[in-house]
C-alpha cells in the first residue's frame, strides 16, 4: 500500500490527476474500527480536458503505460485494486478540497474528512451506508457543527434526521 | 422487556471495548488487520464464487 500510495503522489505531480484522497471503507477505516473491504477507493479531480466531460481514459492510459492493469472497475497498483472515483458532484468536490493530509508509513496522503465521508454515506443510501453511519456515530471524533454546515450545505438534514432517530 | 444476563452483558461490553480500541490504532496497523480480514474473508468469497484479491503490502518501495 506504501508503494500504491506513492505511485498516486506522482500520478498527481505529474498533473494526470488533480488531486486525490481516500474514501470508501479504507477512508473509513481511518477514523473507525477496521472494515473489510477489497478496494481502495480513490476519489479524484481530473484536469479539465477540452471537452470538458469527466473521463478517466487518460488517467487508465498513464496507469497502463506504468505497466499496470485495470481488474474489473478496479486498476492494480503494486498489489492493491484502487478505483478510481472522479468528483462528480459538490459533496465529492468539497470532500476533495478539504481532505486531511496525513501519511502512510512516511509516505504523505490524504483521506477525506469523517464528516464529509458521512454525508457521502447519507446521500449513497445504501444499507451499507447506513452501518456505516452508525459505526462514525459510535466510533469517530466527529466535529458536529461542522457536520451540521456540510449537512446543509448539501441537502441531507433530513436523511440525517431520518438516519439517527 | 428481556434483560441481559449479567455474563452477556459483560461479554457485549468487552466486544465493545476492543472495538474502540481497534479504532484507536494507527492507520498503519488497522490496514494491517483489514489485509488479515481479507485473508479470513477470501477462501469463504471464493467458494460462493466471488473473484477476490487480498492486498499484498509488500510491494517494492522506490
Amino acid at each position: 500500500m506504501k508503494r500504491t500510495l506513492q505511485v498516486l503522489n506522482e500520478l498527481e505531480r505529474d498533473g494526470v490527476i488533480e488531486r486525490y484522497a481516500i474514501g470508501g471503507a479504507m477512508g473509513a477505516t481511518f477514523y473507525v474500527e477496521p472494515l473489510l473491504t477489497f478496494d481502495l477507493d480513490v476519489f479524484v479531480i481530473l484536469p479539465q480536458s477540452a471537452s470538458s466531460l469527466l473521463s478517466l481514459v487518460p488517467l487508465y492510459e498513464a496507469l497502463r503505460a506504468r505497466g499496470y492493469t485495470e481488474e474489473g472497475e478496479c486498476v492494480l497498483i503494486e498489489g492493491v485494486p484502487v478505483q478510481f472515483l472522479p468528483a462528480y458532484n459538490a459533496l465529492l468536490d468539497e470532500a476533495l478540497r478539504e481532505a486531511r493530509e496525513t501519511s502512510y508509513e512516511e509516505v504523505p496522503t490524504r483521506v477525506v474528512r469523517a464528516e464529509q465521508l458521512i454525508a457521502i454515506c447519507l446521500q449513497t443510501g445504501r444499507d451499507k451506508d447506513r452501518e456505516r453511519v452508525r459505526i462514525f456515530r459510535e466510533q469517530a471524533e466527529v466535529d458536529m457543527n461542522y457536520l451540521a454546515g456540510v449537512l446543509q450545505r448539501h441537502g441531507l438534514e433530513r436523511k440525517w434526521k431520518q438516519w439517527t432517530p | 422487556m428481556d434483560t441481559l444476563k449479567p455474563e452477556i452483558a459483560r461479554l457485549f461490553a468487552a466486544k465493545e471495548a476492543r472495538r474502540h480500541k481497534l479504532a484507536a490504532l494507527p492507520f498503519s496497523e488497522k490496514v494491517r488487520v483489514v489485509v488479515r480480514l481479507q485473508e479470513m474473508a477470501a477462501p469463504v468469497l471464493r467458494a460462493r464464487g466471488i473473484k477476490v484479491r487480498v492486498w499484498n503490502l509488500d510491494s517494492r518501495v522506490a
